[in-house]
Order: C-alpha cells, then sequence, then structure tokens
C-alpha cells in the first residue's frame, strides 16, 4: 500500500477527535509522515497503523458513548433501571484484551528501538555539537578516498545521499535536541554525553531541522539543516572544505580582511587568515595565523567557523537565508555547495543587518555577564563603511 | 487537634466530669471567632479550608489563563510581535507552573478537604492544624511565586526547568530561585496534607464502612495521597539540589565539574510522573460519583474502579523515563519504559469501560454535572489514545517536543481533570452553599468549554505532526500552512474556552446572589456526604450513621433486591435528616481556631527570600517558624468553654459563616 493510501486509512480511522495531519509534499518541510531517509521511514512503517488502530478504539468508544445518551436517556417514564454491580467476568475480559493488543504492538515496537539504534559504518562519522543557538558539524574518516577530517562547518551538515551516516551529538552548553523530521527522529545534545545514531536520505535535497529541546532565548530560532548531495558533489564539497580560506586579490576585499581580523577573529575561525604582524624590535613585517579565542569571548566556547561560509546557503544558526529567494532551483542550489554562493544571489540586506546589530535579528545576550563573556553574538557597533568591507570580503569566503 | 467520636452507647452513665486544661501563660489562648474574617484567618474547620482552597485554585486558574491566551495570541500569526522571545518563555514557564501546581492540585485539595470527611462520617480531618497549615502554605507559595514579577523577573526556564539551563550561568536571574523556593513551599503542603488524609482515612470513619465500602472519590483520593507522600520527597530533593547548586555554589548539575546533566530529569520526572496522575484521578473519582447518580444505577465494578485506581497509582512509578525517550537513554532503557507505558493505558481503559457500561441501561439525566462528566469520558479518551502513540518510542522521537504532546496533555488536563472539577462544582455547589447553580448558564459554559477545548487542542496534533516544536516564541511561514493555519485555530478556540469560564464566573456571581434554597437532596445522590445539611452544620453530623453498604445513603432511601435487582423507596432524604438529628450526640467537641498555622506559614516564604537576597533575612524567617512550632506545641488543645461569647439565644449547633 503507498504512503498515500496509508495515509488514507489512518486519517479516516482518526478523524473523529485524533484529526491527523495531510501536509502534503514540500508545503510542510517538517513534515513527521512524510519519511526522505531510511530511519524516518522505519519509524513511519511502525507508527501509521498505531495511530489507525488508536483512531479505531476511539471512534468504537465514542459510537458507544453516543449510542448509550441516546439510548439510555430519562424520557420522563416511570422505568427505574436495573441496579447492576457488575459481572467480573466480563470486565476481567476487558482488562485482558486491551493487554493483548498492546503486547502485540509492542513486540515489532521494540524490535524498531534496537533496528533504529544499530549503526552503519561507512568509513566516517559526524559530531553534532549544539551550543547557544547554532549547530556545529565536525567531520571525521573518509569518503570515496577524500578525506574528511577536520571539516568543521554549521548551520547545515551536508552528507551524501544514500548513504547511513553515524552522528555523535553532543552540546557545548545546555541541552539542546537535533531533528531534521524527514530523514528520522529526534535526539538531544547533552553536555558531557556523546549519543550515537544515524542520518540518512533517499535522495539529495535540503532537509529543514529545529532544535527540539527549550534552551533558553532563542530556542525559536536555532534551526538545522541536512542536505544530501549527489556522491560526487559531496565529494567535491569535502574537497573544497579541506582547503584553507584563498588570501582574496581584490582591495577592497582586503581591506575587509583586515577589519574581520580585527573585529571578528575574536570569535570566529577562518582558516588560512593571516595578518601581517610587525616586530616592534626589528620592524620586520611577517604574517602570522589569527588565531580566534572564541573560549575567552562566550560561555560556549564556540562560534561559528566561517572559513566557507559562501558555501552555505543560511547563517545565524540557519536562521536567515545567505542566498535570495530567487536562487533556489536545483543546479544554483547544489553549485552554492560545491562553489560557494555567487554574488548575484547573495542575500545582501540580512546580512548586513546582521553585522550591523546581531541581536535585533535574533534575541541573544549581547551584555557580558558576570564572567565577562557573551551568550551570542553582541552588536559590534561597526561603521556602515566597515560593513561593506566586510561583505567584499566575506564574499570570498567560497 | 481532632477528638474521634464514640458512638453513642447504650449503657446509662453519669456523663464524665469535663476536664479544663490550665492556660499556659495567658498568651496562648486560642481564637474563637465564628464570624467575620478572624474566623477565615484562624480556622481549621476542613470545609473553610476547602472554600478557600478553592478560591484561591480558580483565582490561579484565571491567572494561567490570561497566560495561555497570551501565549495564544503570540502564535496567531507567523513572527508575532505580541510577546518579546523573553516574556513568552516567561510565560509559557508560569503558565504550566501555576495550572499545575497552584491550580489543578490545590483545586483537589479542596474537593478533598471539604468531602472526605463528610463522605466517610467524620467532623474533621485526623490533624486540622496541619490542615490549615497546608493552606496558607499553598497560599503563600503561590504568592511568593509570582512576587517574582516584581523581584527581578518572572522564571524562565519551563515548568520543568532542565539542567543546566537552570544553573546561575545560563540562568543569573533570580526568576529560578523563586519557581525553586515556590514549588518546595507549595510541596510542603502537598507533603503534610498527603499523611493528613491517609490517616483520616484509615482512622476516622464510620462505624461499619470498611475499606470497600468508601465512596469511589474517597477511594481515588487515597490513592492520590499515597502518590504523594512518594512523590513530593522526590522533588523536594530535586529542588534541594537545585538551591545549593544556585546559592551555595553546588555542582549536581554542573556539566563542567563532570555531573550528568540526566540526574534532573531522572528526578523531575520521577516525580513528574505520578505527578500526573495526581492530577488526573481526583477527577476520575469525582465523575465516578456523579455517572451513577444521573444514571441512576450503581458504578459498574466498583472493586475494578477502585483496584485500576491502585494499579494506575502503582504502575505510574515505572513509565517516567517516557518523558525521556530522546534524551539519550539507551536502547534497553527506551524498550522497557515503552513497554511498561503501553500497558499503563490498560487500568485506565477499564474506567473508561467502565463509566461507559454505568451509563448503559440507565436513565440517564443530563444535569450539567453529567454533560461535564460525559465529556470527561469522551476527552479523556482521545487525550488517553494520542497517549498510547507516544509510548511507541520510535514515533515519540518523532512527536516529543511537538504541539503534538501539547495537544495529548491538554486534553487530558483539560478535557479530563478540569472538565472533573466543573463537573464537581455543579454536583456539589448545592451542599456546599445551599444554593443551586443555574442549569441554563450551566449547558452554556459546558458546551462552549467542549467547542473551546476540541478548536483549541485538536489542530495542535496536526501542528505538532505537522513539525511544529514546542517552546517556540514565533512561528514561521517557512514551517509550512498546516502549522500557521493550525495555530490560528487555535488561537480563536482558546477565546471561545475563556468565554466559556467566564459563563461560569457569570454562574457563580448570579447564584449568589439568591436565594439559599437547595434542597437536601436535589440529585437523588448515593453517598454519606449528603446526609448533611445544604450547607453542612459546623459539626457535619448530628450523629454519625452507620454503614451498612457501599452508597449508603441510596440505601437507606432505597430496598434493594439483589436478585432482580429492583429498587423500591423506603425513606426520603428528609426523614433521614431528621432521624439523625433525633438521635443527635449530646457532646461534640470540635478542633479549636488556632493562630499558629498562618504564623508558621508566613515564616516559611521569609526564609525564601532570604536565601534569594540576604542570609539574615532567612534567620529571620527562620525564628518565625520555630516561634510559630513553639506556640503550635505549647497551646492549650482547646479554647477556654468562658472564652466564647455564646449567640444570643444559646448554644447552637447550627453553622453560621460558611458560604
Amino acid at each position: 500500500m503507498s504512503n498515500h493510501g496509508r495515509r488514507a486509512v489512518a486519517g479516516a480511522a482518526v478523524a473523529a477527535g485524533l484529526v491527523l495531519l495531510a501536509g502534503c509534499g514540500d508545503s510542510s518541510p517538517l513534515d513527521t509522515w512524510n519519511p526522505k531517509g531510511v530511519d524516518a521511514q522505519k519509524i513511519h512503517d511502525l507508527q501509521w497503523w498505531v495511530f489507525a488502530i488508536a483512531g479505531i478504539v476511539g471512534i468504537v468508544v465514542f459510537a458507544v458513548v453516543a449510542v448509550a445518551v441516546v439510548k439510555f436517556r430519562d424520557r420522563g417514564d416511570d422505568r427505574v433501571p436495573k441496579q447492576v454491580h457488575g459481572a467480573p467476568k466480563l470486565e476481567v475480559a476487558w482488562t485482558i484484551a486491551p493487554a493483548v493488543l498492546l503486547a502485540g504492538i509492542a513486540v515489532p515496537t521494540l524490535a524498531a528501538v534496537f533496528d533504529l539504534t544499530k549503526q552503519d559504518d561507512p568509513g566516517f562519522e559526524i559530531t553534532v555539537i549544539g551550543q547557544q543557538w547554532w549547530w556545529e558539524y565536525q567531520y571525521r574518516g573518509s569518503y570515496n578516498g577524500q578525506s574528511l577530517d577536520g571539516i568543521v562547518t554549521s548551520g547545515e551538515m551536508v552528507i551524501p545521499a544514500g548513504v547511513r551516516v553515524p552522528l555523535r551529538t553532543t552540546s557545548r552548553d545546555v541541552i539542546h535536541s537535533w531533528w531534521v523530521p524527514a530523514l528520522n527522529g529526534k535526539r538531544d545534545a547533552v553536555p558531557n554525553r556523546f549519543h550515537d545514531w544515524n542520518i540518512q536520505a533517499f535522495e539529495p535535497g535540503d532537509y529543514l531541522g529545529w532544535c527540539t529541546e527549550f534552551c533558553g532565548l532563542s530556542h525559536a530560532n536555532m534551526r538545522a539543516h541536512a542536505v544530501a548531495l549527489t556522491p560526487e558533489n559531496f565529494v567535491a564539497w569535502a574537497k573544497n572544505q579541506q582547503k584553507p580560506a584563498a588570501k582574496p586579490t581584490d582591495p577592497t576585499a582586503l581591506q575587509g580582511m583586515g577589519v574581520f581580523a580585527a573585529q571578528c577573529a575574536r570569535c570566529h575561525t577562518v582558516k588560512g587568515l593571516t595578518q601581517t604582524v610587525k616586530d616592534p624590535t626589528t620592524g620586520a613585517e611577517t604574517e602570522q595565523p589569527v588565531i580566534a579565542a572564541p573560549d575567552q569571548q562566550l560561555v560556549s566556547g564556540a562560534a561559528p567557523s566561517l572559513t566557507h561560509l559562501m558555501s552555505r546557503t543560511s547563517f545565524a544558526g540557519a536562521k536567515y537565508d545567505l542566498k535570495k529567494p530567487g536562487c533556489t532551483n536545483d543546479s544554483a542550489y547544489d553549485q552554492a555547495y560545491v562553489t560557494g554562493t555567487a554574488g548575484n544571489c547573495l542575500n545582501r540586506a540580512d546580512l548586513e543587518s546582521w553585522l550591523r546589530n546581531a541581536p535585533e535579528m535574533k534575541p541573544m545576550y549581547a551584555q557580558l555577564n558576570d564572567d565577562k563573556k557573551y551568550r551570542g553574538m553582541p552588536a559590534l557597533g561597526l561603521s556602515e563603511q566597515q560593513i561593506d568591507l566586510l561583505v567584499a570580503y566575506l564574499v570570498t569566503l567560497k | 487537634m481532632a477528638i474521634v467520636e464514640k458512638p453513642p452507647t447504650p449503657l446509662e452513665l453519669a456523663p464524665a466530669p469535663v476536664v479544663v486544661p490550665r492556660q499556659a501563660f495567658g498568651l496562648y489562648k486560642r481564637p474563637v471567632s465564628t464570624t467575620g474574617w478572624k474566623s477565615w484567618l484562624f480556622t481549621v474547620d476542613h470545609k473553610k479550608l476547602g472554600i478557600m482552597y478553592g478560591v484561591a485554585a480558580f483565582v490561579f486558574f484565571i491567572i494561567g489563563g490570561i497566560e495561555a491566551l497570551l501565549i495564544r495570541l503570540q502564535l496567531a500569526r507567523p513572527n508575532g510581535t505580541i510577546l518579546s522571545a523573553q516574556t513568552y518563555n516567561e510565560l509559557f514557564t508560569t503558565h504550566a507552573t501555576t495550572m499545575v501546581f497552584l491550580f489543578v492540585m490545590p483545586m483537589g485539595a479542596a474537593f478533598w478537604n471539604y468531602f472526605i470527611p463528610l463522605q466517610i462520617g467524620a467532623r474533621d480531618v485526623a490533624f486540622p492544624r496541619i490542615n490549615a497549615l497546608g493552606f496558607w502554605l499553598f497560599l503563600f507559595g503561590g504568592l511568593f511565586f509570582y512576587l517574582s514579577l516584581f523581584l527581578g523577573g518572572l522564571p524562565d526556564c519551563g515548568w520543568f526547568c532542565y539542567a543546566p539551563n537552570s544553573g546561575a550561568v545560563f540562568s543569573p536571574t533570580n526568576g529560578v530561585d523563586f519557581w525553586a523556593i515556590a514549588l518546595q513551599i507549595t510541596g510542603i503542603a502537598s507533603l503534610t496534607g498527603s499523611i493528613n488524609i491517609i490517616v483520616t482515612v484509615l482512622n476516622m470513619r464510620a462505624p461499619g464502612m470498611t475499606l470497600m465500602k468508601l465512596p469511589i472519590f474517597t477511594w481515588m483520593v487515597l490513592v492520590v495521597q499515597f502518590l504523594l507522600v512518594f512523590a513530593i520527597p522526590v522533588i523536594s530533593v530535586a529542588l534541594f539540589l537545585l538551591m545549593f547548586q544556585r546559592v551555595f555554589g553546588a555542582t549536581f548539575f554542573d556539566a563542567a565539574a563532570g555531573a550528568d546533566p540526566l540526574l534532573w530529569q531522572h528526578l523531575f520526572w520521577i516525580f513528574g510522573h505520578p505527578e500526573v496522575y495526581i492530577l488526573i484521578l481526583p477527577s476520575f473519582g469525582i465523575v465516578s460519583e456523579i455517572l451513577p447518580v444521573f444514571s441512576r444505577k450503581p458504578l459498574f465494578g466498583y472493586p475494578f474502579v477502585v483496584f485500576s485506581g491502585a494499579a494506575i497509582g502503582f504502575m505510574g512509578w515505572g513509565v517516567w523515563a517516557h518523558h525521556m525517550f530522546a534524551s539519550g537513554l539507551g536502547p534497553v532503557s527506551v524498550a522497557v519504559f515503552s513497554a511498561t507505558t503501553m500497558f499503563i493505558a490498560v487500568p485506565t481503559g477499564v474506567k473508561i469501560i467502565n463509566w461507559i457500561a454505568t451509563m448503559w441501561g440507565g436513565k440517564i439525566r443530563f444535569t450539567t454535572a453529567m454533560l461535564f462528566s460525559i465529556g470527561l469520558i469522551v476527552e479523556f479518551t482521545i487525550g488517553g489514545l494520542s497517549g498510547v502513540t507516544h509510548a511507541i518510542a520510535p514515533s515519540d522521537w518523532q512527536q516529543t517536543d511537538t504541539y503534538h504532546i501539547v495537544a495529548h496533555f491538554h486534553y487530558v488536563l483539560f478535557g479530563g481533570a478540569v472538565f472533573g472539577i466543573f463537573a464537581g462544582f455543579y454536583y456539589w455547589w448545592p451542599k456546599m452553599f445551599g444554593r443551586l447553580l443555574d442549569e441554563k448558564l450551566g449547558k452554556w459554559n459546558f458546551w462552549l468549554m467542549v467547542l473551546g477545548v476540541n478548536l483549541t487542542f485538536a489542530p495542535m496534533h496536526i501542528s505538532g505532526l505537522a513539525g511544529q516544536s514546542r517552546r517556540n516564541y514565533i512561528i514561521d511561514d517557512v514551517q509550512g500552512p498546516w502549522v500557521t493555519s493550525m495555530n490560528l485555530i487555535a488561537t480563536i478556540g482558546a477565546f471561545v474556552l475563556a468565554v466559556g469560564v467566564l459563563i461560569f464566573i457569570i454562574n457563580v456571581v448570579k447564584t449568589s446572589r439568591g436565594p439559599r434554597n437547595a434542597p437536601l437532596d436535589p440529585w437523588d445522590a448515593r453517598t454519606y456526604e449528603w446526609m448533611t445539611t445544604s450547607p453542612p452544620k459546623e459539626h457535619n453530623f448530628d450523629s454519625i450513621p452507620p454503614v451498612h453498604s457501599i452508597d449508603e445513603f441510596f440505601h437507606r432511601k432505597y430496598a434493594e433486591d439483589h436478585d432482580t435487582g429492583e429498587i423500591r423507596k423506603v425513606a426520603t432524604a428528609e426523614e433521614i435528616m431528621a432521624e439523625q438529628e433525633a438521635n443527635a450526640d449530646k457532646h461534640i467537641h470540635l478542633p479549636s481556631p488556632s493562630y499558629w498555622p498562618i504564623v508558621l506559614a508566613s515564616g516559611v516564604p521569609v526564609i525564601g527570600l532570604g536565601l534569594i537576597f540576604s542570609v539574615p533575612l532567612a534567620i529571620v524567617g527562620g525564628v518565625i517558624v520555630l516561634l510559630g512550632a513553639y506556640g503550635w506545641a505549647l497551646e492549650p488543645s482547646v479554647a477556654d468553654d468562658t472564652d466564647f461569647d455564646p449567640p444570643a439565644g444559646g448554644p447552637s449547633k447550627e453553622l453560621s459563616t460558611v458560604g
């Protein structure tokens, strides 16, 4: 029976009270009844008929109540109802029957719990790290000969389509929960703990997710994406991610790089970023790598790595799009992952607003706490010129 | 202190000399007012305390309801701007905390404080001053909670306040401290009250009332008290650990120090799951009383309903981690708790079937109380069935922390617990206040609430399965049209519900202006508490009628032929009351009012404020508590007879102040 056919049966069965969703296709990107990965499919295969049984039981109960209140209402006559105190044999039967039904449901349920927990080993794994209010993804291993070691990205987790990827989920501060409904259930991200589970997408695409464990002020703004690329595109993506950021040639972008090194690099890492340092005694100038120190600035100790910012399609904890709405067709989309969001596709307005005053765009703790640390990105007080320079630099981070 | 009455003895004995205890220092006279505000402030009468519990709980219901309406206004449209993120997070925290701890639990206490002694033939509870202490601690705890609004901000961590978010680093303001201490204070009220009720029910029943002849409401409440006795200490421990961390720098939940944050979740939910049965069982008890009366048939399968209640209470301890399926427990834990959660549906299902079997073959009168009871059966079934779908752990990995769960618990809490409470209002109002609530307004109340509950919470099943997660201060267009449209409908439904509640308030006000002319037995009821006047006299019963069967009152009015199941009327309620009055006990001693419960209770929030702001203040609070305890221990056990001003016309046994 097709998914649609199953859903129709289930929908009819729960109509009377458990009104069931009918989220059709991609208009409901978070639809939990539209599996697009093998784990979500297994959950769906288990749950739809349980919902159907629940719906049927509900309808039967309502029908019996309806019959009772109509048939046995007081019609103003002299009838005296028989004072029945109980029927023990019947009561035992209707205690045992639901228990047997539930036992029948329990068996495939418990089997599914263990099945979904088993992990595959495709040669690599992704550590999913939550912090207030964004997700970081760290890769380890290799795929199709391409090393993934050292790849650190945020906002979107990129995976090869068709591969069941082992995940380890943890947190740097409070409890979060990573959830992309189309691909799997959710798993909490807890500090001091690593939770092993899996993610897999049947087809290439962008799958939307959300943090689903209340994690403070901007919990509502902590989104996640799982982006599945074709195996070839994934290898190309990984190859690009391994490269450090190239030093820009454009003079405006070079000035922007200076602003970045002075302002943003306190927290944000860009691999390969260097700045000219003059030795005070000899006067010699050398290029020194710029090391970000988010542990000194942020309670969580980390800020998103921006080395390949333009290879992503969202920013600010995936709340804002890096690309304009017009640039969402498939080939332009995949291109962004492989070669970076093109200049004409860039959502300059939101990016500039973010640089101008990030806490206005997303509620965060912009004031230093008692330990002189932030939770989230503060408003930096940049001038419009500095913002223009910065954007010119950021677009080079492909 | 209560004095247990002995049944009148047939022997002719000279009355024992009355012993007058010596006054201690003359400072500890007990208060003696029977009218005015003093008679409420220092009362130990379970009926007055029940009414005060009810009024306070209802006020908190309105507050929690307004918080809900604000939340719904914010979520009516995508990217709402009515509430900031901070305010929204505060409101969903206070809404849930208020509804669970300051409305449903105390409203249950209102009903069981008022009616347990009446249902078992006692003149008060075993420890009346502890009863009063419980009320004042609840009230002061609730006020303390809302004091946070003026002293640093409401708590914003959610009603479950998970660690590490509850720690000082992530919740630097005082909101969490107020939350934790307020719950600690109300927890003392629940714990002392539970011991009180257990002792009362086990020791102070009328002659002949064996446990299997207890009215079913009393049985369900007895199970609730045992749940409280074991559950409240767990949350108390969790709250102590949290307060030690926040106030004194302990590291119980501090991940940086190596703690496992899941510890808080386990402690909270080991309390939290029995808590939900604490919330629902009193309402189950209420409708178990009402359905037989308005079906004119006894409760079907009384022993099974009793045992299923006890089974729910017992099995409720084995399911807590179903709140934690996605929290990182291993597959064995998840599988075990998934199975136990499925099986706890069995005793609840038994109740639903037994209730329907009670109505089946009956002669149903659709009073408002009966409508709410039937409504509970239907709405709770919806909530219970969606609950069974959550028990399937892999499915819950999708559903947990979405609005599908919000839909479930609002159906069982509003459609279950609150409907039971409203049924109890309409059923017992004439007994408590001597006036019948208007039935026409009652029907409007009921139908608007049914429409409101379904319009508000049914769409959440859909929006949850469409992926709307919980505790988000905004919804967004990107979540899709099912999320946005269902939220708009839910907001409309919430206001329909509000109108329904408003109609109830209008009904109460209108009724209070009418004459106090309710008959003794307006519903032709079945249980013991109806063998009192409306409202009951201060001492409840002139004499304690002995018990020969379940539904003792019914069997005094009707003779039942057990073979044919036919009944024949043999006495009216008035005749039964006249017989009781004719056999009135000669000496009825009631527990005297006391200053000390409210004095002692007032010191506790001062300790709380001291823990938050200044340790010397905590010491002051401690001294008040200590003085209150000394006063309590040293006051005379009864007020001296010469302290009373007898009412003009001589001593009277009539209650003059309730209502």
